[in-house]
């Protein structure tokens, strides 16, 4: 069931007077060298909330509503540059289960994830940061009627502490495999890794001889399996760049108001076109990434949508818009936008995280290219 | 919205059926190299075919021939930049300037006295900016001094698009010297065959002679030819609609999308490397154009969305300033793309397509140009300023 117009800016206003409270400046920074790396106490409520339900369909115990509601809670969010296992359990792994043909394992775990008594995560990126499912460097071969992994996948999300993770693995004719393994099997090795943007927790994951039984297969390896993960990859493009337009909208809120306060030569500095410009600049990326995350949800809700494309379209436009406003905010702050006490530069390295994450602006252009005007055709 | 536009298929279809037998397939070829004459006297035979078919001024009210809803409009722009139809861009001074003054706060009189002849093809021409009155409009000194039933202005215009052609022209003057600078301003049609008034064309960094020097030699304008108060004109001069001119940037970023950056990737398709190959199969190349074709995407969307708060009686805020700046950087980062990734061959001189607005068929030429569109309509640092001030609340 979709929201009314009324009852989107009711949840705007509950999840953002939450995380102003229980995600400040000084909740996020006790945090920053934590491993476990997020709030167990604000996950809590968060599921108490309903948060993690919110589009899950009603059959599979959600609220039935749509990622449009969704996108609200994710941008929030990013305003308050929130550590949270939220992107990997309720946006990637949820998908996941739903997107699965393997009914029984649905059943089985995705009552547990909405309910927040598990934790799962995704592995879909390759050991060097690559999305493409051609570069996937987990391998399958057949055991069984299961499969056995090798090889390792990294800048897997909140995977330390999660129950399950849904792993993306392609077998040397290419085929694409997508399996369920718990992270305490043996043979799989979880290696923290130490990231730039400490608001997120990213691992390595190695698979050393991980035998996974039939059961634990998502969908049938191959066409299909491949198909999801790269609604995976889509979707999780989509919402970096939600999250992305999230911190870039508060601060952008935030130069405005220093660029009011702040004087030099006898005047608010905001009076000089120099800066007032830049801050201007930082409203037409906000405006724009808006638009751009408003039209990739509404992609993520109708299922008619080509996915790959819409975030394609997200990713170019967002990333670099949304980490340039950052990068905005750093300078007309000054000196002290370059301090560590000042959170300046945890948006802007959060910012270039997500704008790295999920394929790289680079990376979805080519696709949005090759979609638009085939190359080697004759004109 | 969505529901609206889904209503207005059977339309949507008829004006693409209308396209289909009416844009010429060759105009663009017969307007190359055209000289003005021949590019006056095929728009208003444009003008006269959307006439014909009722959609010379559909966001005029009904009584006027108008009265088409804004989702209409917004199915006609889309469906007239999708045919590759010419803009009706000799009518856009009359049609959305000077009618909506004349129509929202002119007299009865006054609208009797001139929409007819607008709908009946004449030519009007805007004379705001001056010399020394370009972003600071406001300071304008050309004067208009009353003198019983009657004005005597004196004073000269500068960017006076198409007055070669036109019939009138809107003109804003001084009525109070004395007065704060924005309270001395009225609001004046003008004819442009009166005694007194000297045009003289004026070549642009194009090489084209769109605009004009306007002098204005004790010219009498009679005193029911003011619209609105004397010393109000500032005010009149703001009195295009949001809807209105939202469906015009709606038309213009269909139209750049559509006929602009399709344009340049199918040709680039064919423009050979330095190093050997084609540049349509250079990852770099489809990086950049990919990368452009997000952002009209995006700006696509900004529109929509603006124009569907337009349509609920949103506030619109400062969106159509947003717009301006992305719509004008769009174009003129795509033409400096195509100018750059065709390398030497684009400066080739060759003939223009004249006043098609950027299409001129020469990127290179088109990049030139695209600094008009980022100078006029408020420079670009203007819209800056406003989104400052207006939407953050920095101080002036």
């Amino acid at each position: 069931m979709q929201l009314s117009v009324d009852e989107r800016d009711e949840l705007r206003i509950s999840v953002r007077r939450l995380l102003e409270r229980a995600s400040s400046s000084e909740a996020v920074r006790a945090r920053l060298d934590d491993p476990v790396g997020f709030d167990a106490e604000l996950w809590g409520q968060m599921v108490e909330l309903g948060w993690l339900a919110i589009h899950v369909p009603e059959e599979h115990g959600g609220a039935g509503a749509g990622y449009a509601e969704l996108a609200i809670v994710l941008h929030e969010l990013g305003r308050q540059i929130t550590p949270s296992p939220f992107l990997a359990t309720a946006v990637l792994a949820t998908r996941a289960l739903l997107e699965a043909d393997n009914e029984a394992l649905r059943a089985e775990l995705l009552p547990a994830l909405v309910a927040g008594e598990q934790r799962a995560s995704v592995a879909v990126t390759n050991e060097h940061g690559s999305c493409d499912v051609s570069q996937l460097s987990v391998l399958w071969e057949r055991e069984g009627g299961g499969v056995r992994l090798r090889g390792t996948a990294s800048f897997a999300p909140d995977v330390v502490g999660a129950d399950t993770l849904f792993v993306a693995a392609r077998a040397a004719h290419g085929e694409v495999a997508l399996v369920a393994v718990e992270p305490t099997a043996p043979g799989v090795a979880i290696d923290p890794m130490a990231m730039i943007d400490r608001t997120r927790r990213l691992a390595r994951v190695t698979f050393d001889d991980v035998v996974v039984a039939e059961e634990q297969l998502l969908c049938d390896p191959g066409p299909r399996s491949q198909s999801v993960v790269e609604r995976l990859v889509s979707l999780g493009a989509i919402v970096v760049a939600c999250d992305a337009t999230g911190v870039a909208e508060r601060v952008m809120e935030r130069t405005a108001e220093y660029a009011k306060e702040r004087v030099q030569f006898g005047k608010p500095i905001g009076s000089f076109q120099a800066v007032k410009h830049h801050c201007a600049n930082m409203l037409v990326a906000v405006e724009g990434s808006r638009a751009a995350v408003r039209d990739a949800i509404d992609a993520l809700d109708d299922p008619g949508s080509d996915l790959p494309f819409a975030a394609a379209v997200a990713s170019s436009y967002v990333g670099p818009a949304a980490s340039g406003v950052c990068g905005l905010s750093v300078q007309v702050h000054g000196g002290i936008g370059f301090t560590w006490e000042h959170d300046a530069h945890l948006c802007l390295k959060r910012a270039k995280l997500d704008e790295a994450w999920f394929g790289t602006p680079a990376w979805h252009r080519r696709h949005l290219a090759d979609t638009v005007f085939p190359a080697g055709t004759p004109r | 919205m969505i529901e609206e536009l889904a209503a207005l298929e059977p339309f949507r279809q008829e004006v693409r059926a209308w396209c289909a037998a009416h844009v010429p397939t060759n105009w663009r070829e017969e307007q190359q190299g055209g000289e003005h004459d021949r590019y006056a006297e095929f728009g208003r035979w444009w003008g006269s075919e959307l006439r014909a078919a009722g959609w010379f001024a559909p966001h005029w009210p009904e009584e006027w021939g108008g009265g088409f809803s804004v989702a209409e409009q917004v199915v006609l722009a889309e469906e007239l930049a999708r045919g590759d139809a010419p803009r009706n861009g000799l009518y856009q001074v009359s049609l959305y300037n000077a009618a909506p003054a004349i129509i929202h706060l002119g007299s009865d009189e006054q609208r009797q006295r001139w929409l007819p002849g607008m709908l009946d093809g004449q030519v009007w021409c805007q004379g705001f900016s001056e010399p020394n009155a370009g972003s600071d409009l406001a300071g304008l000194q050309t004067r208009a001094v009353r003198e019983g039933d009657h004005y005597v202005v004196t004073g000269q215009k500068v960017w006076t698009s198409l007055a070669t052609e036109a019939d009138w022209c809107i003109l804003l003057a001084r009525t109070d010297p004395d007065a704060p600078k924005h309270k001395g301003i009225s609001y004046l049609i003008l004819d442009m065959h009166s005694p007194g008034v000297d045009v003289r064309p004026l070549r642009q960094a194009t090489g084209a002679s769109e605009f004009c020097e306007l002098f204005l030699d004790e010219v009498v304008v009679p005193v029911e030819h003011r619209i609105g108060e004397e010393n109000g004109g500032w005010n009149v001069a703001q009195t295009s609609l949001d809807s209105e001119r939202a469906v015009v940037i709606l038309e213009l970023s269909e139209r750049l999308r559509r006929n602009g950056l399709e344009a340049v990737i199918a040709e680039s398709a064919q423009w050979l490397l330095e190093g050997g190959g084609r540049a349509g199969d250079d990852a770099a190349v489809r990086e950049t154009f990919g990368a452009r074709y997000a952002e009209a995407l995006v700006l696509r969307r900004l529109i929509n969305d603006m124009i569907a708060d337009i349509i609920l009686g949103g506030d619109v805020g400062g969106t159509p300033s947003v717009i301006k700046l992305m719509y004008t950087e769009l174009l003129q980062g795509l033409m400096r793309d195509a100018t750059d990734r065709q390398g030497l061959a684009a400066h080739v001189d060759r003939p223009l397509l004249l006043s098609a607005g950027w299409e001129t068929g020469s990127w290179m030429m088109d990049y030139v140009n695209s600094y008009g569109w980022t100078i006029a309509g408020g420079s670009n640092e203007i819209m800056r300023n406003v989104i400052g001030e207006r939407v953050l609340g920095l101080p002036r």
